[in-house]
């Protein structure tokens, strides 16, 4: 491992504004607008027993912390092309390090886009719950992003450079209607909840909701998200073997 | 024992599909050479550069770097290179770069020691996006040696360069080299392998095809080839030619003679003098694959 590179990087990424554009900006701004139109008067989600206000931020929190981990696709996808990873292999940096380099700029951009979110939506929109339910809803939304970053090396290894965008968008799209982070899956038809409950992004949402309502009841959304982590951190190994033998 | 050549490089073959850009290459380049790597464009330059730094697999002979795989070399940060196609991110400052490579490394210099040898401090804080052609190729040069390299392997490096540009950058490549480092870089400019190199190896088609000091690829280069044909039979007056001292290479065929020479007015003279049924004659400037082949086949070629 090499804590100073895997630092540089992170920092790097969160210094480069304009890529994080979709990552703060736009969950912010669907949160103001989706917040109002659901959140009005404090209304309460009574499945949940949440306030709607609520639910908006985690589901927006969620949405930013996920585009954290999947936009670390193009990070990869652009430095391929470029050829900036040729200069990195003339370096003693391994393969593997620079991938867990993406993994931590996620876990860091997420962390910030997850705060922003939630502070918008305490002083603009006067959701209220208790600071240790924030938390504990930010820090499931947040180490909920791992496969998420994972995915986006997949992409990263497997796309060639003028595929990665439209995958990237498929991906991006069908992880947040299908999982529930743009729109509410009780107002969506019933059949899309079944379908919803494969991706990782339902129960990315479901762990801030229940870090949210303070409940204990994660081993469903924990034992989701660890097997897609198994699995995609699986394929990754495989594929950057064989990357390496081929080399 | 520290006795390994920097580089050597031993049949060294490498295809892709149909093609064989690197056809069976053997060269070794000893500690403190300056080397010229010559050629045209897809003479095989930078293949071989990519397979002697490990970048790319051989499909036949072995690249070795200081006695060992190329991979140890890299990861002890003996080499450093500027490579084609190995570009810095746009939205990163020159000294992010740099920065970010140093940390890759294990014993770095310091980051700002790094920019002001390759004197980019004054636009250390640019993003490389912005950067001109030459500020941008000065950068590169910044990151490939940060890790204190003793063998620098530089691919075209003052390519996207005005004249200008290009004699500021050999002028700071000489003060990081006169400490004894190995230097090895790519170029289609004969006048820079002349001015900055102790050593030119030519490249056509995969192969080497000539390696000797500058003075002597010079001296092919600035030749002429003379034409002429005959009436009557040669009769030896090829021979007669060919033991002139200013004269490399003569190809007689038919009625035909060309005379590769380095002193076409002297030899214009003794064929007219000599042989009344000289006709048709021609005087060209060599082009460059004359002068490649001109060094492979004369016998006066001295291999190293």
């Amino acid at each position: 491992m090499n804590p100073r590179y895997v630092l540089l990087e992170a920092g790097r990424q969160l210094r480069n504004v304009r890529s994080l554009v979709f990552t703060f900006v736009v969950p912010i701004a669907m949160l103001l607008i989706f917040g109002t139109a659901y959140g009005a008067n404090g209304a309460i989600d009574h499945a949940l027993r949440l306030p709607w206000v609520v639910e908006t931020t985690v589901q927006m929190g969620g949405y930013g912390a996920m585009m954290a981990g999947l936009s670390q696709a193009f990070a990869i996808v652009n430095e391929r092309a470029i050829g900036w990873n040729r200069q990195l292999r003339l370096t003693p940096l391994t393969g593997l390090v620079y991938l867990a380099s993406k993994i931590v700029a996620a876990l860091l951009i997420a962390a910030v886009a997850i705060t922003a979110v939630v502070l918008v939506s305490v002083l603009a929109l006067h959701a209220h719950l208790g600071a240790a339910a924030w938390f504990a809803a930010g820090a499931g939304l947040w180490i909920g992003i791992v496969p998420f970053a994972l995915i986006a090396i997949l992409i990263g290894q497997f796309a060639p450079p003028d595929f990665a965008q439209p995958l990237f968008m498929v991906t991006f799209l069908g992880l947040s209607i299908l999982g529930g982070l743009w729109v509410p899956l009780s107002i969506l038809p019933a059949w899309m909840s079944d379908v919803a409950r494969a991706m990782p992004s339902y129960w990315l949402n479901r762990l801030g909701q229940l870090g949210a309502a303070g409940s204990w009841d994660v081993l469903a959304p924990i034992a989701v998200l660890a097997a897609w982590t198994v699995v995609l951190a699986a394929l990754i190994t495989w594929r950057y073997r064989r990357d390496a033998a081929r080399a | 024992m520290t006795a390994a050549p920097p580089i050597r490089l031993t049949g060294l073959v490498k295809r892709f599909g149909p093609l064989t850009a690197v056809d069976g290459v053997d060269l070794t380049i000893e500690r403190g050479e300056v080397v010229a790597l010559l050629g045209p464009n897809g003479a095989g330059k930078s293949t071989s550069i990519d397979l002697a730094l490990g970048l790319a697999r051989p499909s036949g002979g072995t690249a070795e770097l200081f006695g060992g795989a190329p991979r140890d070399a890299v990861v002890a940060g003996r080499v450093g290179a500027m490579l084609q196609g190995g570009a810095l991110l746009p939205t990163t400052t020159v000294a992010e770069s740099v920065a970010l490579v140093a940390a890759a490394h294990r014993h770095p210099l310091p980051v700002a020691e790094a920019l002001e040898r390759a004197g980019v401090t004054a636009f250390a804080k640019q993003k490389v996006g912005r950067l001109s052609g030459g500020q941008l190729q000065r950068a590169r040069f910044a990151v490939a040696i940060v890790s204190d390299p003793e063998l620098l392997i530089l691919d075209e490096p003052t390519a996207a360069m005005d004249v200008e540009g290009r004699r500021a950058f050999w002028a700071s490549m000489r003060e990081l080299t006169g400490t004894g480092r190995t230097v090895v870089f790519a170029t289609h400019y004969l006048e820079e392998a002349d001015a900055s190199a102790d050593r030119v190896v030519m490249m056509r088609r995969g192969r080497v095809v000539a390696d000797g000091t500058p003075a002597e690829v010079k001296a092919v280069v600035a030749g002429r080839t003379l034409a002429f044909a005959l009436r009557r039979p040669v009769d030896g007056f090829d021979d007669r030619l060919r033991a002139l001292p200013a004269v490399q290479l003569v190809d007689a065929r038919a009625d035909r003679l060309r005379i590769a020479t380095t002193d076409s007015d002297a030899v214009l003279r003794l064929v007219l003098a000599e042989r009344a049924d000289a006709h048709d004659v021609e005087v060209a400037a060599r082009t460059m694959d004359d002068a490649f082949l001109a060094l492979t086949t004369a016998p006066a070629e001295e291999s190293r």
